[in-house]
């Protein structure tokens, strides 16, 4: 048995992969310490896969760390000491926090789990990113690989081409500190959203923005692309990211952007700053694709390969997929489910398992994306007292509960999902979801605004059947499987009614899901469409800024603090008393 | 202003303890043998959400008429929870201390909490609609306060109400210790800061020469590069 780990940088996690190559369990730590980023050592998610799995330390082979944390940490020092006394502040937090970094993550092993740090192993971390997406490929070898994300243990952007899983040639990369990652970040942080969580929100915010505005050009001017050098160009005298721990920017781009936003400040369509911010996520959503582009027209120059994987933070910028779909040497791209750094524990478990002897040719199996182990007996029994005194049961066999369900749909009620096992990534799709008729309008407000109590800009994901999807909206092949893990947003069709549904974002997008065979979702549908209803709004189970419910204990919780009235579980259909 | 400002920290951490005790009570929920006790530990944590919730919303108030440098400086960031030390990195209480701790903390905290509470009453005013909110959590807290009394006398019949109160006088000495301890580190801190910034100046000076470039992975087969380096 092989564990990959991630942590300390971003949100944490472990992955465990048996010795036939199979993914058997994936936990984020923040699903399980309910706090959200949680980046500390995960210790409850290692302590999860064991007993789980019902294993203990000597039958682990190998524990593969994600990075190279020395690499991670000189990077940002040596960057940082050529700006003194500027960055003085960051230099002091890195070496008083030398102990609470990645470097330590030896001893967290020997503290928490005692024999597991002998068979500590380190992995590159975009070649742990990229082992994770291989992972969710059909096809394991002669394929480019791009990862793009904030800052890895030494780049923050590379191309490398797969011979097979023991050869990955490294053939281009963005040195630190320029970064696309880390400047969507600053722009998230300008706009008044938290870094890490932001982003997404820009990325909605940004179909409200003009690209021919003033401020949509003037963060054109920010980055670039230099054709002779291939590389990517930044003018670092805007950004703080790399000299200070608390601030990202600095007052150059405030006096070229105006005033960074207020972050209690809500941010409603038609107020007197909305244009503004719109323009300036525009702006940068805008660069963004520009450079993705620029990184995979230069990936396919050097590997003249037509299938890629993307993975990275960056790839979970699902607006900018469709245009990368577009070029014309693209005939597949393919993004793992959780393609930022707590997927990266996937890929760390497979680079133990293929450098161990336990690897025979291409033996990778490709994960589920529900692969965390259901753990219905605990729930039943803990919430035993809870549902009786706060639910009522409206339908106890499975089948009438899904039946009763598809009806609420119908007449416009929200239902929220704890069914089966978790998804492995940061999208709902399903299984722990909040769902209802995708195209009444009251419903999609009522779980947005009411349950979710979310900003009116940002849109609720659309998931149908793929023969659906096709009469709506503007499907790409190359990024089909994007579509599945919500990963990729796509275009409504032309004068197509889609542009009227409450899905659909206001520069007519929509970020589609196809539901997956014998999914629950796929379930849900084949009996509402029965029904007339084709298209289910889906958004994740949780209350707002909290993580994605894990487990029952968790759903009835959101279903207690929100006004959400129904919950499909495993035990039944369950209805709140009050 | 200044009085938006001095009041922003208040909310800010009170809301961070809320929050932080909500997560406590879901992960006692969660940890324990007894639907009965995860009933009682799952209504609690329900309490504590909405707490939270009403000193996010007052914070919000206050950040919004905040200048934006300040504001920014107390958006709330899950992570901070721990960082903060409002959850252990070790674990939540109910993982690492023992049952009858476990219960006397809660016991004695909600206690503490609730004077604490009323301080913040008297800065938002008795009669404005916080006050009448926080007249609310106070009541709660106090109500969370008798039934852990109960259930620890249930538990622990022997137990006298003279021990419950060494065990609050204790918590009550520790948490001033914490504070003491807080402001103390805060002090030494600012003694500090020139030596360590002296200190990082010269590790940077150092930092300035290392040559990283032979670490460059362009043209290398990833696959092939020492699993046991760190660097």
């Amino acid at each position: 048995m092989f564990i990959g780990v991630t942590g300390y940088n971003h949100e944490s996690s472990a992955a465990l992969v048996d010795n036939n190559g199979v993914l058997v369990n994936f936990y984020i730590e923040e699903s399980l310490s309910r706090i959200k980023g949680d980046k500390s050592f995960p210790w409850r998610s290692i302590k999860k896969l064991l007993e789980s799995s019902n294993i203990e330390i000597k039958d682990i082979e190998r524990v593969a760390f994600y990075e190279r944390p020395l690499s991670a940490f000189l990077h940002i020092v040596k960057e940082a000491s050529f700006h003194m006394p500027r960055s003085l502040g960051l230099l002091t937090h890195q070496f008083r926090n030398f102990n609470r970094s990645s470097v330590s993550c030896y001893l967290d092993f020997a503290k928490f789990f005692r024999g597991l740090e002998t068979k500590l192993i380190y992995s590159d971390h975009h070649l742990s990113h990229t082992l994770t997406a291989l992972a969710y490929s059909n096809s394991k070898k002669d394929i480019c690989s791009v990862v793009v994300d904030g800052f890895g243990d030494r780049s923050t952007a590379s191309i490398s081409q797969i011979v097979d899983p023991t050869e990955i040639n490294e053939l281009w990369e963005c040195p630190y500190p320029v970064s696309l990652g880390l400047f969507y970040s600053t722009i998230t942080d300008y706009l008044g959203f938290a870094i890490n969580e932001g982003e997404y929100k820009v990325m909605g915010l940004a179909s409200f923005g003009d690209s021919k505005s003033k401020s949509a050009k003037l963060i054109s001017g920010l980055m670039g692309w230099d054709s002779n050098s291939n590389k990517i160009i930044s003018d670092m005298s805007y950004f703080d990211y790399h000299l200070s721990t608390s601030n990202s920017f600095n007052s150059k781009l405030e006096e070229l952007l105006g005033p960074a936003r207020n972050p209690f400040v809500p941010l409603i369509p038609g107020d007197s700053d909305f244009q503004r911010c719109a323009d300036i996520a525009r702006g940068a959503q805008d660069l963004t694709i520009y450079l993705l582009r620029k990184i995979f027209t230069h990936a396919y120059k050097i590997t003249r390969s037509r299938r890629f994987l993307f993975s990275g933070g960056v790839s979970m910028n699902s607006a900018s997929i469709d245009s990368l779909a577009q070029l014309p040497f693209i005939d597949e791209i393919i993004i793992p489910p959780s393609p930022g750094d707590p997927g990266c524990a996937i890929g760390a478990a497979f680079y133990s398992y293929i450098k161990s002897n336990s690897y025979s040719d291409l033996n990778i199996s490709k994960p589920s994306l529900f692969p965390s182990l259901k753990e219905i007996r605990n729930d039943e029994f803990l919430a035993e007292e809870i549902i009786s005194n706060e639910f009522t049961v409206l339908e106890k066999d499975k089948e009438d509960a899904f039946l009763k369900a598809a009806e609420l749909i119908s007449v416009g009620e929200v239902i929220g999902t704890v069914l089966s096992n978790n998804e492995t990534g940061p999208r709902a799709l399903g299984n722990r979801s909040l769902i209802c008729d995708g195209k009444n309008k009251d419903a999609v407000k009522y779980l947005n605004t009411v349950i979710k109590n979310r900003s009116p800009f940002r849109p609720t994901a659309p998931a149908m059947r793929y023969e659906i999807a096709e009469k709506y909206y503007k499907l790409r092949p190359e990024i089909y499987e994007c579509y599945k893990s919500m990963s990729a947003t796509c275009k409504c069709l032309k004068d197509n009614v889609s542009l009227e549904f409450p899905t659909t974002h206001v520069d007519g997008t929509a970020r589609i899901q196809i539901v997956e065979n014998k999914s629950s979702l796929d379930k849900l549908l084949s009996i509402l469409e029965t029904m007339g209803i084709e298209i289910i709004a889906n958004s994740s189970l949780n209350v707002s800024g909290d993580p994605t419910c894990f487990d029952l204990v968790d759903g009835l919780m959101v279903c207690s603090r929100t006004k959400l009235r129904y919950l499909l579980t495993d035990l039944g259909l369950l209805k709140r008393k009050t | 202003m200044k009085k938006i400002q001095s009041e922003l920290p208040i909310f800010f951490e009170t809301a961070h303890a809320e929050l932080a005790s909500a997560l406590e009570m879901l992960a006692a929920c969660k940890g324990t043998y007894s639907p009965k006790q995860a009933f009682g530990y799952f209504m609690h944590a329900k309490d504590e959400y909405n707490h939270a919730r009403s000193f996010f919303k007052m914070l919000s108030k206050r950040g919004k008429k905040a200048s934006i440098k300040k504001a920014r400086d107390f958006r709330f960031t899950p992570p901070s929870l721990i960082t903060k030390g409002y959850i252990s990195n070790k674990g939540f209480l109910i993982d690492t201390m023992k049952f009858k701790d476990f219960i006397a903390f809660v016991y004695t905290n909600e206690l503490l909490a609730k004077s604490s509470f009323e301080n913040i009453l008297i800065l938002v005013g008795h009669g404005t609609e916080e006050g009448k909110t926080i007249t609310k959590i106070m009541a709660d807290e106090l109500r969370h306060h008798g039934m852990a009394k109960k259930f620890f006398l249930n538990h622990y019949p022997a137990l006298q109400p003279w021990q419950l109160m060494i065990y609050r006088l204790r918590e009550t000495i520790h948490n001033k210790g914490r504070k003491l301890y807080d402001a103390n580190i805060k002090i030494l801190d600012r003694l500090l800061t020139p030596i360590y910034k002296s200190m990082a100046y010269l590790a940077g000076t150092m930092a300035r020469k290392l040559n990283l470039n032979e670490f460059k992975r362009k043209g290398k087969n990833l696959m092939n590069i020492s699993s046991n380096s760190i660097l």
